[in-house]
């Protein structure tokens, strides 16, 4: 245990020992090697490291797209390391919403039915699934682009857009990769901005992974990777 | 130059997408080639078997041998005219042949289908060279045997030596041999006495042809202006490579127009199919084309690069369909000629032009293909190297 | 919006792939009716023919004729409603040398009685009975050589020398789709007159019309056998087989026809599928975001499928409205016009426009196939990893 934790904050998310390990032509590539990690419910933490650091693979693992070698990754008191694949799928549409470096915005769908796409997986009716999207984009302040689609937005406003389908369903846990990575500042401050609002107000717990310092400022806590292993 | 290799080595990048493409094209290049062979076949057998110093005389307005009755007092005339040949006993060389349709039970087929007769004389096989009995042997002159032509053998029912077939009630012609002649369509023909055929089906006194040998083929225009001088007669006189040519046409254009349809729509699809896997590739290549560009290749050489590119994909598909075509060649097909409403048996001839005809539609199935894409390509501007 | 509403618009994403391949499944899609349409129009003959008609020909070839007094021995079977005959003549109008119709002397008096589906005006067929030398023709070959009623027309014959002069009397109708609209009709009485003494008094088949159709089998094996001991025997059959056997002489071609139309449809589901195949790779990233947000590999599938399903509905579409205009506009009128013989109704069927659409559509899922299974396949980390 290299971090004090306060013991009146419930951890949201639970890293033990976590291990990973590639295989690539015969040879062994340890990524990640047994690493602790709590993020706390409502906060905004930052993973900072050098490209090839293992903070994409943790995020990933993190975020149940990848699993572990070793070691156990809890989420709200559930483990989710052993989860099957259908399980994971349905977990991550419950509990996650996610923030790409790309946006990855439907370039055939408008702004609206972007936000509204997670809630195919749902059982809402039509008219309940419209009024959540509006709901979300109202948050990130895009209500006046509903109609719009990804190629007449700004990089900000998609990532905004992003942002909206990710909270859209209301998840416990947000996990963001680079998302400031291809914004310009002033589009970038508004993200980081809304993250924190988010965090804040919303009492979303985000796991932000950046390279940039001036993005990892502005979250709460940072977590610093190295070679596999978390140095703060 | 961009060397030929970067070509080869990006196709192999696309495995899928390439095996894809080069089977479309692998598909219309089997089905052109597969036309182009049952028409080189309908040629070999009906198209060039005869012999140009030969002469055959029809009634005047029959165009077939079927439709034509000539009086068999008449072939003596016929084979007294200037220029036939004369063998060594100082007779002229010729046959006067009656020909019927029979309809005969089909093995494997209900109902019946129509088989072409030929009551011969005797020296039927003499006179022609290529023909010979392959197995059992030749009938006994005024008897009630029969030859079966070999591609007919065993198609129908009795047509095996020892077995017999019925000309009319209670009359039965056993079949003695089976006779080719060299691939010709005389193959497709039952032969039988010249006098058992006509009195079985009421021909007495008439022939439907006659063949003529001249002395050479010179000596046609003589004989055919001494044989049609006599108006009263009407008689018509051809060469016999004309006269087969004629039958042929019929069949060669409808097996031409049917392939001809097929082959265009068949290609417009593949062409259409490798535009859009070039068209795919080239998107997906973009930078890689802007840095060909940026380090000095210019415009005209991208575009050759890319429609080499499509046409090699297209050679190897159409290699590949024209090799599956020739497969074919141990295989028949049989149709009804237009012109005897007869069956007759065809092969697919995998000949060298057809082979090569059909490299050359799949080479141009792919540069045609691949024109608009590599326009696209060669439009790629340096900068996109950057992006 | 819905999962296939979303895959419809994916396959809007690249317009001029799409409209590519659109096309390329049109093509196929008319290719295939095209050919589908001559397998069926051939067959037409078959399926149209007359239940209550038997067709008595010379049993052993067709090139033979029947003494004329067959046609009282077939009167008197009972069972029989009426009966006729005709000869084929073989005619060609010596200025029109390349146009091939049928020529038939007939029984002025009988013949449109048996053949009740091909319609005369009461007035003409009168006319025609009246004059010796009279004809009637069918209306699509008098449409295309030009000839209206009072026209002499002078024709030769394959079979029997000399001229042969008409004048049209009338022009018949077709009241069923089996009925060659381009058949030459005229008297066999001017046919028997002009005949050598060898050949007088023979006719080329009988046409029977029976009482009840149920029985064409037994009455065909009926007639057959009153001529058994006779010098010429018959062969008789429902006129449904002996068309068929007609066409049975054209089943290699048929068959390959057929094969040929799926060889065609096996190439559009080459294109189609590389079409879906490259457009699911080049969304690699955007499939994995999917994925990264809950979706499931079944529903990435779908998404893929129904993009192609699209695209094969549209094809479909597309290609049978290119169809009507070219196989049943141009190409049925000019075949029921000039090989009226072989094609006398030349026109798209309602079934197979359906199939070739259901066809269209189908192999658009199978084409899918295999795209949408490798994206099924995708790891989600490397997906969102490749930057397409």
């Amino acid at each position: 245990m290299n971090q004090a934790y306060r013991a009146d904050v419930r951890p949201m998310v639970r890293v033990r020992g976590l291990s990973k390990i590639y295989e690539r032509g015969g040879e062994q590539l340890k990524v990640l090697s047994g690493l602790d990690l709590d993020l706390a419910e409502g906060t905004f933490e930052a993973l900072m490291g050098p490209s090839g650091s293992g903070k994409s693979t943790l995020l990933n693992i993190i975020a149940g797209l990848d699993r572990p070698s070793a070691g156990s990754v809890e989420v709200k008191g559930e483990d989710i390391s052993h989860l099957s694949e259908g399980a994971l799928a349905a977990w991550r549409s419950r509990t996650l919403g996610f923030i790409f470096q790309s946006y990855n915005l439907m370039p055939v769908l408008t702004a609206l039915e972007n936000v509204e796409l997670p809630l195919l997986l749902t059982s809402l009716g039509g008219a309940e699934r419209r009024k959540r999207a509006e709901t979300a984009l109202r948050i990130v302040g895009l209500e006046q682009r509903m109609g719009h689609y990804p190629r007449q937005l700004s990089g900000g406003q998609e990532q905004r857009v992003a942002i909206a389908r990710a909270i859209v369903n209301d998840p416990a846990i947000i996990v963001a990769d680079e998302p400031t990575g291809d914004l310009d500042r002033q589009s970038a401050d508004d993200i980081l901005t809304l993250l924190e609002k988010l965090a804040s107000e919303m009492n979303k717990t985000i796991l932000m992974v950046t390279h940039d310092p001036v993005a990892a400022e502005r979250a709460k806590v940072r977590h610093r990777l190295d070679k596999g292993a978390l140095i703060t | 130059m961009i060397p030929f290799r970067y070509n080869i080595r990006s196709l192999l990048a696309r495995k899928a997408t390439t095996a894809a493409t080069a089977l479309g094209i692998a598909l219309v290049v089997f089905v052109l080639a597969t036309v182009l062979m049952a028409s080189a076949g309908i040629d070999k057998t009906l198209g060039s078997s005869g012999r140009a110093d030969n002469a055959v005389v029809l009634r005047k307005g029959s165009d077939a041998e079927l439709n034509s009755n000539i009086d068999a007092a008449s072939v003596g005339l016929i084979l007294a005219a200037p220029g036939a040949k004369l063998n060594d006993k100082g007779a002229p060389v010729g046959v006067g042949e009656v020909v019927v349709v029979l309809a005969l039970e089909k093995i494997g087929d209900p109902g019946f289908t129509n088989v072409l007769l030929r009551g011969v004389p005797d020296d039927a096989l003499a006179f022609r060279s290529g023909a010979r009995v392959t197995s059992g042997r030749s009938p006994k002159p005024g008897s009630d045997e029969a030859l079966i032509g070999k591609r007919l053998q065993g198609r129908f029912k009795g047509f095996q030596v020892g077995q017999s077939f019925e000309l009319r009630k209670n009359r039965q012609v056993s079949v003695v041999g089976i006779f080719e002649d060299d691939g010709s369509s005389f193959e497709s023909e039952v032969w039988a006495d010249i006098d058992t055929v006509r009195s079985g089906l009421g021909r007495e006194g008439l022939v439907s042809s006659v063949r003529v040998r001249l002395e050479s083929a010179s000596k046609f225009e003589a004989f055919k202006g001494s044989v049609e001088s006599d108006k009263n007669l009407g008689f018509e006189v051809m060469r016999e490579p004309e006269f087969l040519e004629k039958q042929a046409s019929g069949l060669r254009i409808f097996v031409t127009a049917l392939g001809g349809v097929l082959a265009v729509f068949a290609s417009v699809g593949a062409m259409i199919g490798a535009m859009i896997t070039m068209y795919g590739s080239i998107a997906s290549r973009q930078r890689e084309i802007g840095t060909l560009r940026a380090l000095g290749f210019p415009r005209w050489q991208i575009l050759l690069a890319f429609m080499l590119e499509c046409a090699l994909l297209s050679v190897c598909g159409g290699t590949v369909g024209a090799l599956a075509a020739t497969g074919l060649r141990f295989g028949s097909f049989s149709m009804v000629n237009f012109t005897s409403w007869s069956e007759m048996v065809f092969t697919f001839q995998p000949t060298i032009s057809v082979i090569a005809t059909s490299l050359i539609a799949a080479l141009a199935m792919g540069i045609l293909g691949g024109f608009l894409p590599a326009i696209r390509a060669a439009r790629v501007s340096p900068i996109q190297a950057m992006r | 919006m819905t999962f296939l509403g979303l895959s419809a618009r994916n396959a809007m994403r690249n317009r001029f792939r799409t409209t590519l391949t659109v096309f390329g499944v049109a093509i196929a899609v008319l290719a295939f009716i095209m050919l589908r349409t001559v397998v069926w129009a051939y067959n037409i003959g078959v399926e149209s023919a007359a239940p209550d008609r038997i067709v008595t020909r010379h049993k052993v070839t067709f090139v033979m004729w029947l003494p004329k007094r067959y046609i009282d021995t077939v009167r008197q079977e009972p069972g029989v409603k009426m009966a006729t005959w005709a000869s084929w003549f073989g005619g060609k109008d010596p200025k029109h040398e390349q146009e091939f119709f049928s020529t038939l002397a007939v029984d002025a008096e009988t013949y449109f009685d048996v053949y009740n589906d091909c319609a005369v005006k009461p007035a003409e067929l009168a006319a025609f009975k009246e004059n010796r030398r009279g004809a009637i023709v069918g209306d699509a070959i008098a449409k295309k050589m030009n000839w209206k009623v009072g026209d002499r027309i002078a024709l030769k014959s394959q079979i029997f020398p000399g001229d042969w002069e008409f004048a049209i009397s009338g022009i018949y109708t077709a009241t069923r789709k089996s009925v060659d609209r381009s058949t030459f009709l005229f008297h066999w009485n001017y046919l028997n007159e002009g005949m050598p003494s060898s050949t007088k008094d023979k006719i080329g088949w009988i046409v029977t019309k029976v009482s009840d159709p149920a029985r064409t089998a037994d009455m065909s094996l009926a007639i057959d056998r009153k001529f058994d001991d006779r010098d010429t025997q018959t062969l008789s059959q429902s006129e449904g087989a002996f068309n068929a056997g007609f066409l049975g002489m054209f089943t290699a071609v048929l068959k390959a026809i057929d094969i040929v139309s799926i060889i065609i449809m096996l190439i559009m589901m080459l294109i189609l599928g590389n079409t879906i195949a490259m457009g699911a790779r080049e969304r690699t990233q955007e499939y994995g975001a999917l994925r990264a947000i809950g979706f499931l590999p079944r529903h990435l599938a779908v998404f893929v499928l129904g993009e192609s399903f699209t695209i094969g509905v549209l094809g479909g579409i597309v290609g049978l409205a290119l169809s009507y205009p070219i196989v049943q506009l141009g190409m049925g009128r000019f075949l029921e016009e000039n090989m009226g013989s072989f094609f006398p109704y030349f026109r798209i069927s309602g079934g197979n426009a359906l199939l070739a659409v259901a066809l269209a559509v189908g192999m658009s899922l199978v084409a899918a196939g295999i795209p949408a299974w490798s994206v099924t396949r995708l790891r989600v980390v490397d997906a969102l990893r490749r930057v397409a």
